[in-house]
């Protein structure tokens, strides 16, 4: 069995075209709608790494991302960001929610805009996990 | 009374609904001085009426339109979210296809948010008769409090307190009902955004008739007690507050006296009448949302969660 991607993202045709792309890059895909559902699945399965969307729906990837880097059974696990939302704002985010007093987060393994190709995805998971 | 109904009244969560054309981004960055009493999370809604995509004669359901229409709003809210982003909030996105008052009221309950923010459209009188008006439906069924946001005309905003913070010169009617003194406690958490505060009550002619000039001013003494009793407990929290006490008929005094006071918004107690009372008689909050130029902060009865997407 390959090694466990877990992909977080309200949008279910990235979530098909995310589970398509891994499965034929021989990985094992787990999926997950939104950041509450993601952490929950980041407990029970504990994944190799993390592909994330940064705005959905109940918690966003903004949150989830802050948990998984400040938690010490987490952090080590790759966060791809997979998202519309521009990776300057994401940064500016994480330093600001530092400034307001929150811990210090590293930046992310990678930062793919969307939309990205099946092979652009698969080279940098591939990049990561070796 | 169960842990549920035991809800902060501060408010982190909020749910800014959108059509666009009568709520936009200018609107939403007005809001977030509410960061300042503890928002940190922002949801936004848009709600594609099922009409614009479905039962096209000959056609069916239009699902390229939908997609564009998702797109369209998609585009917007990411536009919206990344600089939302940069200033440390969170925020979260949903695009539907449905009806606004039963989406929003099912988002809510899903997100667990703390303040519905709607903007008011302007309907022909045919879809009015027809499907009757969103927000009052929305108040009717919501057990959240519910911002009906309105911009106020340049001429009456003629100071950067109003033109930044539509909730710094607040004008608070109150009826002493349990949703009129949650009202006060909500206020209460918004001491760093609310700054000026006028409480009036508007006494019905009604109790004037027939008495003696000795029981007007014993029925003004009191009223003005209970009164200064709401300003006193806003003033322990730091806001400057004034009493009022008016005579008349509520919504036209409530109207007079937010332009006396160049309020920057109404907050209110839903008024609890029945639903049918409701839809052919009114009620004053349901007046005043669709008279008044001044955004409106309607409080509900706090109620249990549960039915809220009935």
């Amino acid at each position: 069995m390959g090694k466990k991607v877990l992909v977080v993202d309200d949008d279910p045709d990235v979530r098909l075209f995310s589970q398509a792309v891994l499965e034929e890059n021989g990985y094992t895909p787990v999926m997950a709608k939104n950041g509450e559902e993601g952490e929950e699945l980041i407990r029970k399965e504990a994944p190799d790494l993390i592909i994330l969307d940064v705005l959905m729906p109940r918690e966003s990837g903004i949150r989830l991302y802050r948990n998984m880097k400040t938690n010490k059974n987490f952090k080590n696990i790759p966060i791809v960001i997979l998202s519309g939302i521009a990776e300057k704002s994401f940064l500016r985010s994480q330093k600001v929610l530092t400034e307001f007093g929150g811990d210090p987060v590293p930046d992310p393994e990678a930062y793919l805009e969307k939309p990205v190709d099946g092979e652009e995805l698969a080279d940098t998971i591939k990049k990561i996990l070796g | 009374m169960n842990n549920k109904n035991k809800r902060s009244l501060v408010f982190r969560k909020m749910m800014f609904v959108t059509q666009f054309e009568e709520l936009g981004f200018g609107a939403l960055q007005s809001l977030l001085v509410l960061r300042g009493a503890g928002l940190e999370h922002v949801i936004l809604l848009n709600v594609i009426e099922r009409d614009r995509v479905a039962m096209h004669r000959g056609l069916g359901y239009d699902k390229d339109e939908e997609r564009r229409l998702k797109e369209q709003a998609n585009i917007r809210f990411i536009d919206w979210a990344e600089s939302l982003f940069e200033t440390g909030m969170e925020v979260g996105d949903y695009i539907v296809v449905g009806n606004v008052v039963s989406d929003t009221l099912e988002a809510v309950v899903a997100e667990d948010a703390d303040l519905i923010v709607i903007g008011q459209r302007k309907r022909k009188m045919i879809e009015f008769f027809y499907s009757g008006d969103d927000i009052i439906e929305l108040l009717r069924r919501s057990h959240r409090p519910v911002l009906i946001y309105k911009e106020l005309e340049s001429n009456s905003c003629t100071d950067t307190c109003l033109a930044d913070n539509p909730f710094c010169r607040t004008l608070l009617a109150v009826d002493w009902s349990p949703a009129c003194l949650l009202a006060v406690e909500y206020l209460k958490t918004m001491k760093t955004v609310v700054q000026d505060v006028s409480v009036i009550h508007v006494a019905s002619p009604k109790e004037l008739k027939g008495t003696s000039s000795l029981d007007i001013q014993k029925l003004r003494k009191e009223k003005r007690g209970r009164l200064e009793e709401i300003c006193e407990a806003l003033e322990a929290e730091g806001i400057h507050c004034r009493s009022h006490l008016y005579v008349g008929e509520p919504v036209t005094e409530i109207l007079r006296a937010a332009k006396e006071f160049n309020a920057s918004m109404i907050v209110m107690g839903s008024s609890g009448t029945s639903v049918w009372r409701e839809r052919w008689i009114g009620s004053t909050p349901r007046t005043i949302v669709e008279k008044s130029p001044y955004p409106a902060l309607i409080i509900p009865h706090a109620k249990e969660d549960t039915d809220q997407a009935e």
